[in-house]
């Protein structure tokens, strides 16, 4: 069991409560919140390096902004981009 | 009029059939250093830009302030260049930064003409910024919601008018109800800066006497309630910096002052 340092332990929840917003959504747009929600937190991810610690507090500070918005019940379905789609077959999965 | 013969009627005012030729008005050229940093690049580090415009272009010399300096900026030599304006009149509070070292309004702040100095420019301290000179203020607003900046009263008049109030509790609200909320007193403020989750800042303090105050309001016991604890208002330690600062010459410290006496005095 690798220890993780508290960033990278914030960061993954961060992780965790975005792949939870799926569940709170109507079953048809569920796959496209799914992708959506991966690829922004993915590219967003490759950002910064890993020791870039002002950075990666920045981008966690609007993702969290972001997913407050996303959380809202009103909101029920999002747009899917081609680029969305072409990141995913590269992912190798699913 | 047709259209065209009223633009010929406007267009012989032009400054080559004057009677006396305008002198041309020499070059007095300033720089100005302002904080940039673009968040589509998060791991660039901030820098410091420097602009040079020459102030007899920008306008009249009585009336120029920081603001028409920043436009000008934006829009002959930089367009990138990001704050937040609006009435450029010192009413709408939007235009608060961090000019030579004091938060102040750019549209009510004076260009140094004289002193041939650089006039630095930075966004509000202690915030987290959004895009060069425009400061996030999302906890500043949510602050200002927590103390219920309305009117509470669950006895309206019986005869379906107004509240009414004497002259002398109106007169009490004087020098409180005049805040824009442009957050220049909280954030030049270093117990909001160290405490800033907990501790609610001046602006929003004096607010929230605004209401204890009002003699309409009934829910004076409930609004002092909150405040009664080590963090939301005591970590005010009369530094006097909000009121040294208030772009509007308000004293958010003294109005602090008055609710600790209130609650001392429970």
């Amino acid at each position: 069991m690798s220890t993780r340092s508290g960033l990278q332990k914030e960061v993954l929840s961060l992780y965790r409560r975005a792949l939870r917003i799926p569940r709170s959504k109507p079953q048809a747009s569920r796959a496209r919140w799914n992708l959506m929600l991966r690829y922004t937190f993915r590219t967003q991810a490759s950002r910064a390096s890993p020791n870039a610690f002002s950075t990666i507090e920045y981008l966690m500070r609007t993702g969290k902004r972001q997913l407050d918005t996303f959380e809202n019940a009103s909101i029920k379905d999002c747009t899917v981009s081609g680029e969305m789609e072409a990141w995913d077959k590269t992912q190798g999965r699913r | 009029m047709s259209l065209s013969r009223l633009a010929r009627s406007f267009s012989s005012s032009a400054a080559r059939r004057l009677a006396t030729p305008v002198a041309q008005k020499p070059v007095l050229n300033k720089e100005f250093k302002i904080y940039r940093w673009n968040p589509d690049e998060p791991a660039t580090k901030p820098t410091l830009q420097s602009y040079t415009i020459d102030l007899n272009q920008t306008g009249p010399m009585a009336s120029i302030r920081i603001l028409d300096a920043l436009i000008k900026i934006k829009n002959e030599m930089d367009p990138t260049l990001t704050f937040r304006r609006s009435c450029r009149e010192g009413i709408c509070g939007s235009c608060a930064m961090n000019i030579d070292g004091q938060n102040t309004l750019a549209c009510l702040c004076r260009i140094d003409r004289e002193s041939g100095k650089d006039t630095k420019i930075y966004p509000l301290p202690h915030m987290y910024v959004v895009k060069d000179l425009v400061p996030d203020l999302t906890l500043f607003y949510k602050q200002y919601k927590s103390i219920k900046p309305y009117l509470q009263n669950p006895n309206p008049p019986a005869d379906g008018t107004e509240f009414l109030q004497s002259v002398e509790d109106r007169k009490k609200l004087d020098g409180m109800y005049e805040c824009i909320l442009c957050a220049c007193c909280s954030t030049s403020c270093p117990s909001y800066w160290w405490n800033q989750d907990e501790y609610l800042g001046p602006a929003t303090l004096m607010q929230a006497y605004r209401w204890i105050a009002d003699s309409r309001d009934t829910q004076t016991a409930e609004r002092k309630e909150v405040l009664q604890n080590e963090m939301s208002l005591y970590r005010c330690h009369t530094i006097f910096n909000c009121s040294r600062t208030c772009p509007k010459g308000l004293n958010p410290a003294l109005a602090i002052a008055k609710i600790k006496l209130e609650l001392a005095a429970e």
